[in-house]
């Protein structure tokens, strides 16, 4: 059975001294976003283990994964973690930086599985690649499509979709 | 065997599909029936399939009438609606958010305003406030009827007779829509800081006959299936979606609210003027296929009795903010922000990042229908094929949403 929504009782500010307590070494600028959003800055390489972290999180667990964004921010990528919590009724958007160069974070569809087809969405429209993830495929797009279309940089052509 | 009666080469998923089968069989764990010569086979569901409802393809792997695995395949109605918006003017981009999850334009709507809203730092005007949460519950109730209609004309013994008497009623509710706002369907009717038109004379009436008779309609909907004992061997504990898997797949809407789950942004996370309005959040016990239809007929109801109250409460005063030309051009200062609401078939959100242009920088859609789809291999295992239709007629998918 799931917690009863609200039922930690915490106000957003509560929630956000505690990630903060929680995970000092990990978040950076967390910030509050009224009502009931926790923003904070995550290194792609702690992100993993900090999503498991906040799925098993005591009294305020993030349950679910409502969606992942992918932002092309010019030189790097980012890569916008959704998430909720059912107790503390209140969202945790983690932003993760990916590199342009080289644009691999972590899978963390083992740990929420909702995360499954975000993950192939920000591959599929942005060229993000999410290592471990067990069925990469392109999702929106043909199978045989070329490029990116959400990168700032993607020019359209006939060649990108040869079959049409 | 299974690829038999393929006339070109599979594609991905068609592969996998076949990949997997390879794998089971290597693990011993192929057709139940292999000693009688039988043996698993590829069946494409969809695209083109009256029970999937849209272009879904469901690339189902059968052992006889079994369900072994299921693959979802979308994107056949993709558009680029993400990329477009990149091109588009805040402000030009309104029409196009209908015909995302196109049977709830209004709500869709609205989801994409008050993003913009809130990163413009625009204030809606009051009477606007409530015109849209009317809107927006007469937009509810009219895709809740296709929803719960379509549902009972995929079980087919009970024939087409439900699918009548629901678009029958959605019919009038679309004609409240085209009056306020000029369209049945691809409404662009929310403007923002409100709404494009006031309601026209006589609609107030009207609308308020009309929601009087919901409940009676209701009451028509359950007295053709509820006790219709092949409708209740079809849908009662078929499709069962634990709190659990509702935590694990983030699914939303009635569909979380089937399974006990309170989950109702117009409740857990406040909007507009509904904290002012008395109303239930419906649920249902078990969160199999029953619950899943009543759940939806109950919001029926309760959305008719909040469009009761929005009229009573209607205040006079401008439905625009205020001069003819001031909404036209919005330009948010630099930043982000996700906002989200209470679409009928779950959390409907939109995350703009503006740039300080006329232009949104990045627009991304959170769809319930999307998300809902996910689950889909892991309800569908196990059970009859023919139970697989009950089960995704249930979740009420609507497939301009999941492609965008």
């Amino acid at each position: 059975m799931l917690p009863a929504i609200g039922s930690a009782g915490l106000s957003i500010d509560d929630v956000a001294a505690r990630l903060a307590a929680t995970f000092d070494a990990d978040l950076s600028d967390l910030r509050v976003q009224e009502p009931d959003t926790v923003v904070a800055v995550l290194e792609g390489g702690r992100l993993h283990d900090v999503a498991l972290r906040l799925r098993a999180l005591e009294g305020l667990t993030y349950e679910s994964c409502n969606f992942i964004a992918a932002v092309d921010l010019g030189d790097h990528f980012e890569a916008v973690y959704h998430l909720y919590s059912f107790a503390a009724n209140s969202y945790l958007e983690l932003h993760v930086a990916v590199p342009r160069s080289k644009p691999i974070v972590d899978t963390v569809s083992d740990v929420w599985p909702a995360a499954d087809w975000h993950e192939r969405e920000a591959f599929d429209l942005m060229g993000i690649r999410f290592e471990g993830h067990p069925d990469p495929r392109r999702i929106l797009l043909p199978d045989d499509w070329v490029g990116h279309p959400l990168r700032k940089d993607y020019v359209d052509s006939i060649e990108n979709h040869p079959n049409v | 065997m299974s690829d038999q009666f393929a006339t070109s080469a599979p594609d991905e998923a068609m592969a996998l599909a076949l990949r997997r089968i390879a794998e089971s069989e290597a693990a011993g764990q192929g057709s139940e029936m292999a000693g009688l010569g039988f043996n698993q086979v590829v069946v494409n569901m969809g695209p083109q399939h009256p029970s999937t409802h849209g272009v879904l393809r469901l690339v189902v792997t059968l052992d006889g009438e079994l369900v072994k695995d299921v693959i979802p395949v979308i994107g056949y109605l993709h558009r680029g609606k993400e990329k477009i918006a990149e091109k588009r003017t805040y402000y030009q981009y309104i029409p196009i958010v209908d015909r995302t999850e196109y049977v709830a334009g209004m709500n869709c709507e609205w989801g994409y305003v008050r993003t913009v809203e809130k990163l413009a730092g625009i204030e809606p005007t009051r009477r606007a406030e409530f015109i849209r949460v009317i809107m927006a519950e007469l937009n509810r109730i009219a895709s809740h009827q296709v929803g719960v209609g379509t549902f009972t004309a995929d079980l087919a013994p009970l024939g087409t007779a439900m699918v009548f008497y629901a678009f029958r009623h959605r019919e009038k509710i679309l004609d409240l829509l085209e009056a306020a706002s000029g369209a049945r369907m691809m409404f662009n009717y929310f403007r923002f800081g409100g709404v494009r038109y006031d309601l026209p004379d006589g609609w107030v009436d009207t609308c308020r006959e009309l929601m009087l008779q919901v409940p009676a309609w209701c009451k028509e909907y359950e007295a053709l299936v509820n006790d219709n004992a092949v409708f209740l061997q079809r849908c009662l504990g078929k499709g069962v979606m634990t709190q659990e898997d509702v935590a694990d797949y983030a699914i939303t809407g009635p569909n979380a609210r089937a399974s006990g789950v309170a989950h109702d942004l117009r409740r857990t996370r406040p909007y507009s003027v509904y904290p002012e309005l008395d109303f239930e959040v419906c649920l249902g016990q078990h969160g199999d296929v029953f619950d899943r239809y009543q759940v939806r007929v109950d919001e029926i109801r309760e959305s008719a009795r909040i469009v009761l109250q929005c009229l009573d409460m209607l205040p006079a005063g401008p439905v625009q903010l205020g001069t003819l030309r001031a909404p036209y051009i919005v330009t948010p200062p630099p930043g982000a922000c996700y906002t989200a609401q209470e679409n009928p078939r779950g959390e409907y959100g939109t995350y703009i990042v503006s740039d300080g242009s006329r232009y949104p920088y990045r627009l991304k859609y959170r769809d319930p229908c999307f998300v809902n789809l996910q689950i889909f291999p892991k309800l569908l295992r196990g059970n009859k094929i023919a139970d697989a239709v009950a089960i995704s007629g249930s979740m009420d998918l609507v497939l301009g949403g999941i492609d965008r």
